[in-house]
């Protein structure tokens, strides 16, 4: 056994550091990942797949990373992510177009610290509060930001502000200033390296005993008080950290689109939009808000070019993953893969499968017709 | 003044049909219902197609009397719009949210999410991707209401308020005196005890939820009545605005979303004038400032939630 | 140009040679200005020029539903129906041509950088101004040329983008129409009755943009005094609180940059509010763009609107033919009256479709980018809305339209009579001068 290979539990486990192991397969999928995230340049020269499409999902998913902390750990529904991503991404535009900041990552710092302390200013307020309240209470903040951005002349009102430090160029990379393509494309790589520090150190964090304690707070509020933990100051500081993750995304969101503009970023739509990448993609794992931001913004920008009722097929697709798929993508793959290898040795329960999926479409319709008989006639 | 104040009342009682029927779904199937924007697109849709074919059968009103008959007549044309929207309502319940009760919260988020976007295309589908405007507006406003107190004021306007207050009395009757609301609310308090005294929670969650798609729907038809159209993606501001009138009232009470609607409303209108930059933020600023001080809402609840 | 015999053309005594030397010289050019009965017999002068076979793949942005489509669809017919008249007459040299349509809302960037993924060779909308101000780097950055249908903002040429080389905008902008409106309630109630104005506009960059050109206008012109300016949302469902405090002011002059459901809104709740008694007079630029959505009740009043570049009764219809043609034919295909929007489609394909025609009998070949969007500056071209350049500065040149708002009963939609027609001159800056400054200096 190396340094990296402990045994645990009869299973050979990747370790990275202390409290972060991986499974045999778990591995095979990071790395996986890894190679794909790397490789989505190429792929999608080579594909008809939407470069751009997949960038912005990536970004989107980053916040809703951030946002999982507070759902996944401390069973707090967010609806008012859309606050940090939009100061984020205000945060790099007005430096770059009131104050000629032409450093992309100096533009990312003040994003950062725009949303940090956005969240640490609503944190205060809403860390005591529970449930619908909270989901409801950060959803006021949030429209609150997106009116108050949306009648500002600081803020150029509802056109936005751009991020092109002097007017027509994006702002430089590592000191360089890029071609466009060669912008894109270091950016991208750029938005993979954040994003997989930002994964670390968030399986880090939860890992930690803090995440433990946030952990404890969403099982029980009261139980977490009487053993010691600070509840409301360690929700405060879940909430600044989740933040700066949604900071992050919208200052590279900004660095991306190099325009910024109230709706795509601010609007309490976009805070749904968040969460609901974080449920689609599976709130229970690290990664699955991901998964969920790279399919549902590909969904919504993309499907307009393929199909007239692009609406109906992104929410079908949500209805679908709600229905058959009840821990969302990626938390649904274990079962899909030991379903998958039982399937192989036993291709009879294939015919189970679209039977189930049948019978639970025919039940749907059938409640739903005697629902409608029942209401039109008044008879069962 | 007056006028401000009146204006405000008749923005608060559109709002407030539209926010009653989510205020009762969540009071009683504990289900923060995304689409029921939608559901009140739908009814202004409905009315399009229904108020405009009975609208045709009636002669164009010319005296104070037959204006009276013509505004019976699109009230009717409205009531039936609305009713299109109980099976749809009981329908969607019945096969897309009853699945999922015992879920988490948020996959009953994303799931009425999912039908949000579904039925805009199903509206889409149907009446076209562009507004639709059934042209009863100005001969409403013909009927004679304000004139006779020597004031001028649109009749349209007047006549939403008392309709708002209307929709709020026989809520109140239904719920507080009538055998099937006591039920419904006690099964909103305890959902075990009633099912255990036989009641059909199944059956109380339909019909609730059918009941408001059917105030989301009136409301709707009395706006495509109005000076608007009915327009696919009408029904997104709406939804934000019901969560903060129902917010500001009480999650689950009656009573409060008619207040808070009114509140909503009104302080709207009559700040706008002075504070043209507030007209956006200030039913968010009132929201924020009710949750702060009085967390649970103006009024609590009058079922405790589940 | 090697063309057949020539034999005198029925209108108005002019033979076919000259109107093809007037309206630019191709057949293609004649087609979209609209006079394709001068056409006998296929032109050949293009016919030796090496052009691949392949079709041009076009796409247009616009606003295909929803509340802002009452603008966006007609964008969209207007583009089809040049695109249609291109295919018909064979092309651009040669060259069918393919449009795509997509939903603009929200999605300007994406959706210009997905045309540019799939291949377009050129790129048209948006209607909103905000997301064409968006665009304009992107474009610059991609060099595929976009000419923006509308988009209108002043200051995005003038100001925000001085110098930019694969960007385009055909439809007339703000200052043309907002001033176009100062001098029609000038005309209409005279300079010295104008004491006071007010305004309703929606409230984002264009609306604001056009009320502050306009309030510049009619101060310089007669010295009056604001009273009043609201700007409700845009899509908003009741501008009530807006008219109740126009109502109480009673100015002389209402301006209003509001378009599509929200012009419907603001003359449903204005005529239910009395507004049309306690003032003498609204203008506003846009109204007329939801022609097809008014009812004859709303048209009553002391209202004038504004057509943009293009009203489809000016020049009379009996005059002109091309108007009467393109009239018939957009009622017959898609059951409406053209408003200026659908001039902004239809401009917008034919101010590229010229040049690059013009451009492959330059240079022999199909040209690149760079060298179309060349030709584009300072490109001249026939629309049934008359003749229109592209400047310098590449903003669309045309006449500005306003007129008062009537009903039609032959057409059953909104109509505009005693139409003034502006030479852009007279309500734009000359080149080089920002309009801010321009109107300081009356």
């Amino acid at each position: 056994m190396s340094r990296f290979l402990v045994e645990r539990d009869g299973q050979t486990r990747v370790r990275l550091s202390e409290g972060m192991e991986l499974t045999k397969s778990q591995s095979v999928l990071a790395v996986l990942g890894l190679v794909v995230l790397f490789a989505v340049p190429d792929i999608t020269r080579l594909t008809s797949l939407s470069f751009q499409a997949i960038h912005r999902g990536i970004l989107f998913g980053l916040a809703a990373v951030g946002l999982n902390l507070l759902l996944r750990h401390t069973e707090l529904v967010s609806f008012g992510h859309a606050a940090f991503f939009g100061v984020g991404a205000y945060g790099a535009a007005v430096l770059a177009s009131h104050f000629d900041v032409s450093s992309g990552l100096l533009l990312l710092v003040g994003s950062v610290l725009a949303s940090t302390a956005i969240a640490v200013l609503i944190g205060y307020f809403v860390a005591g509060y529970l449930d619908i309240y909270f989901a409801l209470l950060t959803l006021a903040f949030n429209q609150v930001l997106y009116a108050f951005v949306l009648q500002s002349g600081y803020f150029n009102y509802s056109d936005g502000l751009s991020v092109r430090p002097d007017g027509l160029n994006p702002p430089t990379l590592f000191g360089l200033q890029w071609t466009s393509s060669g912008y894109d494309l270091i950016l991208y790589y750029f938005t993979v390296v954040v994003l997989v520090v930002s994964l670390l150190a968030m399986w880090k964090l939860v890992n930690s005993p803090f995440g433990r304690a946030l952990d404890a707070i969403g099982q029980d509020r009261t139980r977490a008080r009487f053993v010691g933990i600070p509840v409301e100051k360690y929700v405060w500081i879940a909430f600044a950290i989740s933040g700066v993750y949604g900071g992050l995304a919208g200052g590279l969101f900004a660095l991306l689109q190099l325009h910024v503009s109230p709706e795509p970023t601010l609007y309490a739509f976009v805070s749904g939009e968040i969460l609901f990448m974080a449920i689609l993609g599976g709130f229970g794992t690290l990664v699955g808000p991901v998964i969920g931001g790279v399919v549902l913004v590909y969904l919504l920008i993309q499907a307009p070019f393929y199909v007239e009722y692009y609406n109906a097929l992104t929410g079908l697709v949500l209805i679908a993953v709600v229905l058959f798929l009840p821990e969302g993508i990626l938390g649904s793959i274990p079962k899909i893969g030991t379903g998958l290898a039982r399937r192989r040795s036993d291709p009879g329960l294939l015919r189970e499968d679209v039977a189930t999926v049948g019978s639970s479409l025919r039940r749907g319709v059938s409640r739903a017709v005697t629902t409608v008989r029942i209401i039109v006639f008044g008879v069962n | 003044m007056l006028e401000h104040v009146l204006n405000g009342l008749y923005y608060g009682s559109i709002l407030f049909m539209i926010a009653s029927g989510m205020t009762i779904i969540f009071g009683v199937l504990g289900i923060l219902n995304l689409a029921h924007g939608e559901l009140y697109a739908l009814g202004a849709f409905c009315a399009f197609s229904i108020v405009g074919f009975v609208a045709g059968q009636v002669a164009a009103p010319t005296g104070p009397a037959t204006t009276i008959v013509f505004g019976l007549v699109v009230l009717a044309g409205s009531l039936a719009a609305a009713a299109v929207l109980l099976p749809v309502g009981g329908a969607l319940e019945a096969a897309f949210i009853r699945p999922i009760y015992d879920r988490d919260e948020v996959y009953q988020l994303l799931l009425t999410y999912g039908l949000l976007l579904v039925l805009t295309d199903v509206m889409k589908f149907v009446w076209g991707p562009s507004p639709v405007d059934v042209g009863v507006f100005s001969a409403i406003n013909e009927i004679p209401t304000t004139e006779l107190v020597g004031f001028s004021y649109p009749s349209y306007n007047v006549l939403v308020i008392l309709i708002g207050v209307a929709v709020f009395a026989w809520l109140a009757w239904f719920f507080d005196r009538t055998k099937t609301g006591r039920i419904v609310r006690a099964t909103a308090i305890n959902r075990e005890m009633s099912t255990a005294i036989g009641v059909s929670t199944d059956r109380m969650f339909t019909l609730v939820f059918a009941i408001g798609a059917f105030f989301a729907g009136f409301g709707g038809a009395m706006v495509s009545i109005g000076p608007s159209s009915a327009s696919l993606g009408m029904g997104l501001s709406w939804l934000v605005l019901s969560f903060v009138v129902i917010v500001i009232g009480g999650l689950g009470s009656l009573k409060g979303a008619f207040v808070g609607a009114l509140l909503v409303g009104v302080s709207s209108r009559v700040v706008t004038p002075y504070y043209p930059q507030l007209e956006l933020a200030v039913p968010f600023l009132l929201m924020v400032l009710v949750l702060l001080v009085r967390p649970e809402g103006l009024y609590g609840t009058w079922g405790e939630i589940q | 140009m090697t063309t057949g015999p020539t034999t005198a053309a029925d209108s108005g005594g002019i033979d076919r040679r000259t109107l093809l030397k007037t309206v630019g010289g191709s057949a293609l050019a004649v087609a979209l200005a609209g006079c394709t009965e001068l056409l006998e017999d296929g032109e050949d002068s293009l016919a030796d020029a090496d052009v691949p076979d392949e079709p041009i793949e076009s796409g247009l942005q616009t606003f295909t539903e929803g509340a802002p489509s009452v603008l966006g669809v007609q964008a969209q017919y207007g583009a089809e129906t040049a695109v249609r008249r291109i295919n018909e007459n064979g092309g651009i040299a040669g060259r069918e041509m393919n449009l795509d349509v997509v939903e603009e809302g929200g999605a300007y960037l994406t959706n210009y950088q997905q045309f540019v993924d799939e291949g377009k060779d050129v790129t048209f909308g948006p209607i909103s101004s905000s997301g064409h101000a968006e665009m304009v780097p992107e474009i610059e950055a991609q060099e595929v040329i976009n000419v923006s249908t509308d988009g209108t903002v002043t200051t995005l040429y003038e100001e925000d983008f001085p110098d930019v080389t694969y960007s385009f905008r055909f439809q007339n902008h703000d200052v043309m129409e907002a001033l176009a409106a100062v001098m029609q309630a000038v005309e209409v109630l005279g300079a010295d009755s104008i004491d006071t104005y007010a305004g309703i506009n929606p409230n984002y960059a264009f609306g604001q943009d056009e009320m502050d050109l306009f309030s510049r206008g009619i101060e310089a012109l007669t010295g009056a005094e604001e009273v009043y300016s609201g700007f409700p949302d845009l899509g908003t469902g009741d501008m009530s609180t807006h008219i109740t405090e126009v109502n109480g002011e009673a100015p002389d002059v209402v301006f209003s940059s509001c378009w599509g459901g929200d012009a419907t809104l603001l003359l449903e709740q204005g005529h239910a509010n009395g507004m049309f008694d306690a003032v003498d007079l609204l203008v506003g630029p846009v109204l007329y763009g939801s022609a097809n959505d008014l009812s004859e009740d709303l048209v009553d009043g002391p209202i004038y609107s504004g057509s943009r570049n293009f009203y489809w009764g000016e020049p009379s219809t009996d005059q002109w033919s091309p108007a009467a043609d393109l009239v018939s034919e957009v009622e017959d295909e898609y059951g409406v009256v053209p408003t200026a929007h659908f001039m902004s489609g239809y401009g917008a394909v034919t101010a590229w479709a010229t040049a690059a025609e013009k451009a492959v009998s330059l240079l022999g070949r199909w040209p690149e980018q760079e060298e179309l969007a060349t030709v584009l500056e300072n490109h001249g071209f026939f629309t049934p809305a008359g003749y229109h350049t592209i400047g310098a500065d590449h903003q669309g040149y045309s006449n500005a339209h306003f007129g008062e708002l009537t009903w039609s009963d032959d057409h059953d939609a909104a109509a505009l009579s005693d139409v003034n027609v502006f030479a852009a001159k007279n309500v734009s800056p000359p080149p080089g001068e920002t309009s801010a400054d321009w109107i300081g200096s009356w």
